[in-house]
């Protein structure tokens, strides 16, 4: 039976290749058999007798209509679906092509509806779907992290504990760690500040990344007191500092001024753990000592790595965490005291909403621009219902003849849907285009910074098979009601009455009104949302952060590279305080460990005096490390106290400044000076209160701050950053701070030297993100909807010039008229405007976390939003009234 | 069409056209004459129905075509069962021996 079926599907694929393929011979063939056919039947006639043209009239009695069977013939042949396809496409094309006007509006409404929605699908696809470019199987990856996820980014494990989960664990297929250092390549003419990785041995393996040259680590290469001076230099970092040297494998570069063996080269596009952040090299974390000078890895009580865990098959994230928890338990017990400070207890993500990289951002942010998106992707798909709705109407009697001529309702429908299929596969064509553009635009929200950042946007498959999807899905849901309109019109009526029915176009005209008032409340959704948006990142830029970024240049450097240790290191730092505060129009200068909003400052685990945690408290506090005159240069106010000046030294007392959101934490209601902060085993006293400052974000709440002085403690290892308050443009100083570093040190390179004004846009990315896509969706849809009023009471004016000619005609006022007209678009709009005012509270909420100074139901922004859908909407139906003013009544009634 | 003349159920054309080629192979108006004879008039095959149900057993692979010449020198396409097409006629000659036996079999019953 399989078999037979087999043979039989067999031979109708045969057919239809040759149905399609043949289609010229296959004519001839069929019409050769009929007119044989027909020979034989005359012949049969002759025969009994009858005369030569009486015969031949019987048989084509007999036979029927010769076209007809020939008809019946080709539709009973397999793929006979793909000639009436192909027909109706033709059509399709011919009525598009009939209509440039008409099809270039409803192209290019759709193509910028889905434009929309793939432009943000382009950027999820390459950061929450393509977490790690180059990995296998990164849906089976997931990170592990400790405690809070939401708080601190600061790596959360320390190597024993993830080398004793990495043995311990049944559910993982392997567990690796890593931790991102900035690093100097040396020995080559521009010493270069670049973005390394110390890693577990199993890094590559378990991601399943395979170098392009060379080999990744082997097991023994992580061993701890075989550290191995090997290296994988990326793809990036081969192609520009070693001209893709195809000899590198087994040479020997500098890093830090240590040399390294490179064994590998990674592939083009593996560029590390984090998502949309860069690695430039890796090295085996075993290496720390030779390197830094310190044993990192030794201890269980110093937490630096990020950590990946590679599930088994058919394991699932709940099973994996509930082990590794288990299992952290255990080390827990056994270890007590390196675990006490903090959480212990541990969470499984998946990549997409990775800690580690931009993902843990970008995971909310993306999706709710989607969201918008597809918002506006409806609007423009109700804007193109009505406007083929309105041109059915226009070819009622083009429906009404070929119903009559016996066509179906469902080849009308059929007819229909291919038309707006065809309109809507033009508009995906057209997205794609516009896509490859505004997919490369996120890239314009990041200014320049100290993060190695990398953008990877582009239209892959994924994509494009949406894009597909979604236009068709968009020419369905604007094609299906005309269809359906169109296929059911009472034919004999649109054939006898011509175009005059009044009924039929009255009935037509509620449809259309819905759909305007769809397209207003759509809008006006979209709209508030824009302007949320932007009144929530003007009340963060106007906001005040605690200190003044305007005048205030950043250059930042990194001593140990340089070979500055922790007793050469501050003298230094002296030189260049000296040397710059020296220069005409520095007003004053200072150094730090961070610069606000850009994702650097650090934190450390602080026992503070007086102060109980809470059991499972996070005691990891903001720490930054400042020179002389910080809070005079940045012009963040001393409440009380003093803050740091030169004589605070190695050989002073220990000092530290707090602010005044610390001093309300943990001291509140006490006085701060005099008490003690205890940090790595160091007592610092306080000796001032600063104001609050916004070093994070500009939106997230005020948190607590701990400053101590630079020279007490000083880190050869940490970025340092000048930040330089002048008297006029700080960008003119820039030239005059290079030549004066490099003075000082030929060979130290100064990176990321920009204005504080410029950096800390970083802060607001995702904000500027949010409103700019919010606004340009909301202006398109307003736009939209305008055009989609404008046409729909345009066209109804038309439909009714006989009326209005009549009125005229009996003596109306052309005030009247006009009002007559307003009044139809008006009310649509009003009703638009209750619909979507409903829709934008019940909508808004879903953004309050994504707020920032205005409530959700922002009375200002939703009146003037309301407002100016208003004006737009009276400016649309003002040009088709004025029009109806102008009617001729003569004319208006001769004319049907 | 006289009144003893009849439409073909609905489905049995291709079973008629089948017995009809069972004989050896025939052009198109042989395969509707001698459908006339052997029901003895009682069922009249159209060309409309006729050459869509040839098109369709053909491309199922029940019957082949060949151009040939009539009896009469006359070009002609003529049709010939397949083994395909033998087996066929056998599973629809006992399914349809097996309804008329139902049917039969009810009609009694009441």
């Amino acid at each position: 039976m399989t078999k037979k079926r087999k043979l039989r599907w067999l031979s109708r694929a045969v057919s239809f290749f040759r149905n399609v393929t043949g289609r010229q011979k296959d004519e001839l063939d069929i019409a050769a058999e009929v007119s044989a056919h027909l020979d034989l039947l005359i012949e049969e006639k002759l025969r009994s007798g009858m005369k030569p043209d009486e015969a031949e009239r019987a048989a084509h009695i007999e036979f029927g209509g010769v076209e007809q069977v020939k008809e019946q013939v080709r539709d009973a042949r397999a793929g006979a679906w793909l000639d009436t396809l192909a027909r109706d496409c033709r059509f399709a094309l011919r009525m598009s092509r009939k209509n440039p006007g008409f099809t270039a509006v409803v192209v290019l409404t759709l193509a910028l509806g889905i434009a929309a929605n793939t432009t943000v699908l382009s950027w999820i696809s390459a950061t929450l779907l393509n977490p790690i470019p180059g990995a296998a199987h990164t849906s089976d990856l997931v990170t592990v992290d400790r405690g809070d996820r939401s708080k601190i980014a600061t790596p959360p494990f320390s190597y024993p504990d993830v080398r004793d989960l990495s043995e311990g664990t049944q559910t993982f297929s392997g567990i690796l760690g890593w931790h991102d250092d900035s690093m100097s390549l040396t020995g080559v003419a521009k010493p270069e500040r670049i973005y390394g990785a110390l890693t577990t041995a199993n890094y590559f393996d378990l991601l399943g990344v395979h170098p392009i040259l060379g080999r990744a680590f082997l097991p023994e290469e992580g061993t701890l007191r075989a550290g191995a001076a090997v290296i994988v230099i990326g793809y990036a970092v081969w192609q520009n500092h070693f001209a893709g040297d195809p000899q590198i494998v087994g040479k020997t570069i500098q890093i830090n001024r240590h040399p390294y063996t490179v064994i590998g080269v990674a592939p083009t596009d593996f560029t590390g753990c984090r998502t949309g952040l860069r690695t430039d090299l890796w090295i085996p974390l075993s290496m720390d000592r030779d390197v830094w000078g310190s044993n990192r890895p030794d201890y269980r009580s110093v937490v630096w790595l990020n950590v990946i865990g590679r599930l088994r098959p058919g394991v699932t994230k709940n099973q994996a965490e509930a082990e590794i928890n288990l299992l952290m338990q255990r080390i827990v017990k056994r270890f007590p005291e390196d675990h006490q400070d903090r959480s212990n207890e541990l969470s499984l993500d998946p990549l997409w909403r990775s800690p580690f990289g931009l993902n843990g951002r970008l995971y909310k942010v993306l999706p709710m621009l989607l969201g918008l998106a597809a918002v506006l992707l409806l609007l423009a798909c109700a804007n193109v219902a009505s406007l083929l709705l309105v041109r059915s109407v226009g070819r009622r009697r083009e429906i009404a003849i070929r119903l009559g001529m016996g066509a179906s309702r469902k080849q009308i429908i059929r007819q229909f849907l291919i038309e707006s299929l065809l309109l809507g596969l033009l508009g995906g064509t057209a997205a794609i285009a516009i896509t490859v553009w505004t997919s490369r635009s996120i890239v314009a929200f990041f200014p320049p910074s100290s993060l190695p950042l990398t953008h990877d946007e582009h239209i892959d498959q994924r994509v494009l098979f949406v894009t597909i999807a979604v236009s068709i899905l968009a020419a369905i849901i604007s094609g299906v009601l005309p269809a359906l309109r169109s296929s059911s019109l009472p034919v004999q009526s649109v054939l006898k009455e011509e175009a005059t029915s009044v009924s039929l176009t009255l009935h037509k005209s509620r449809l259309l009104s819905g759909l305007v008032v769809a397209q207003i409340s759509l809008s006006l959704v979209l709209l508030v949302c824009a302007g949320l948006f932007t009144r929530s990142l003007q009340k963060a830029q106007q906001s005040d952060p605690g200190f003044e970024a305007s005048h205030l240049l950043l250059a930042s450097y990194e001593l140990s590279p340089a070979g500055y240790t922790r007793a050469t290191g501050p003298a230094f730092d002296r030189q260049v305080l000296d040397r710059l505060s020296a220069l005409p129009g520095v007003e004053s200068v200072t150094l730090a460990d961070f610069s606000p909003l850009s994702f650097s400052i650090h934190s450390d685990y602080l026992q503070i005096e007086g102060y109980v945690p809470q059991p499972h408290e996070w005691m990891e506090i903001s720490r930054a490390i400042v020179g002389p005159n910080y809070f005079r240069t940045l012009r963040t106010s001393v409440i009380s106290g003093r803050e740091f000046t030169e004589a605070d030294t190695q050989d002073s007392q220990l000092v530290s400044v707090v602010n005044q959101a610390f001093v309300d934490r943990y001291w509140p209601g006490e006085n701060a000076i005099g008490k003690q902060v205890t940090d790595s085993g160091a007592r610092f006293t306080v000796v001032g209160v600063a104001r609050n400052a916004q070093y994070r974000s500009l939106t997230s709440p005020t948190e607590p701050v701990i400053y101590l002085p630079m020279y007490q403690s000083f880190r050869p290892t940490m970025d340092t950053t000048i930040h330089l308050r002048t008297t006029g443009d700080p960008r003119a100083m820039a030239p005059d701070v290079e030549k004066t570093i490099h003075q000082l040190n030929p060979e130290l390179p100064l990176f990321n030297v920009n204005p504080l004004s410029v950096t800390m846009q970083l802060g607001t990315l995702l904000g500027r993100v949010a409103a700019t896509f919010a606004g340009s969706f909301g202006l398109l849809a307003m736009l939209l909807a305008a055009v989609g009023i404008y046409g729909v009471v345009a066209y109804s004016t038309r439909q009714r010039t006989r009326e209005i000619g009549i009125r005229m005609a009996l003596g109306a006022e052309k005030g009247g008229i006009y009002r007559l007209v307003l009044d139809q678009g008006l009310r649509l709009t009003l009703a638009g405007l209750v619909v979507g005012t409903a829709l934008a509270v019940a909508f808004t909420r879903l953004l309050k976390a994504q707020l920032f100074g205005v409530s959700e139901t922002d009375a200002i922004t939703f009146t003037s939003v309301g407002l100016l859908l208003a004006v737009v909407a009276l400016v649309a139906c003002h040009i088709p009234a004025r029009r109806a003013t102008r009617v001729d009544p003569m004319v208006a009634l001769r004319h049907e | 069409m006289s009144p003893e003349q009849t439409n073909l159920l609905q489905g049995t054309l291709d079973m008629v056209i089948l017995k009809a080629l069972r004989l050896g192979e025939m052009h198109g108006l042989g395969i509707s004459r001698r459908i006339e004879q052997i029901s003895q008039g009682t069922f009249v095959v159209k060309s409309g129905s006729l050459f869509p149900a040839l098109r369709r057993m053909q491309e199922e692979g029940w019957i082949s075509s060949a151009w040939g010449e009539s009896e009469t020198n006359r070009r002609a396409k003529y049709y010939r069962l397949t083994k395909a097409g033998v087996k066929q006629l056998e599973e629809e000659t006992a399914k349809w021996e097996r309804i008329v036996l139902g049917i039969s079999r009810t009609l009694e019953a009441s």
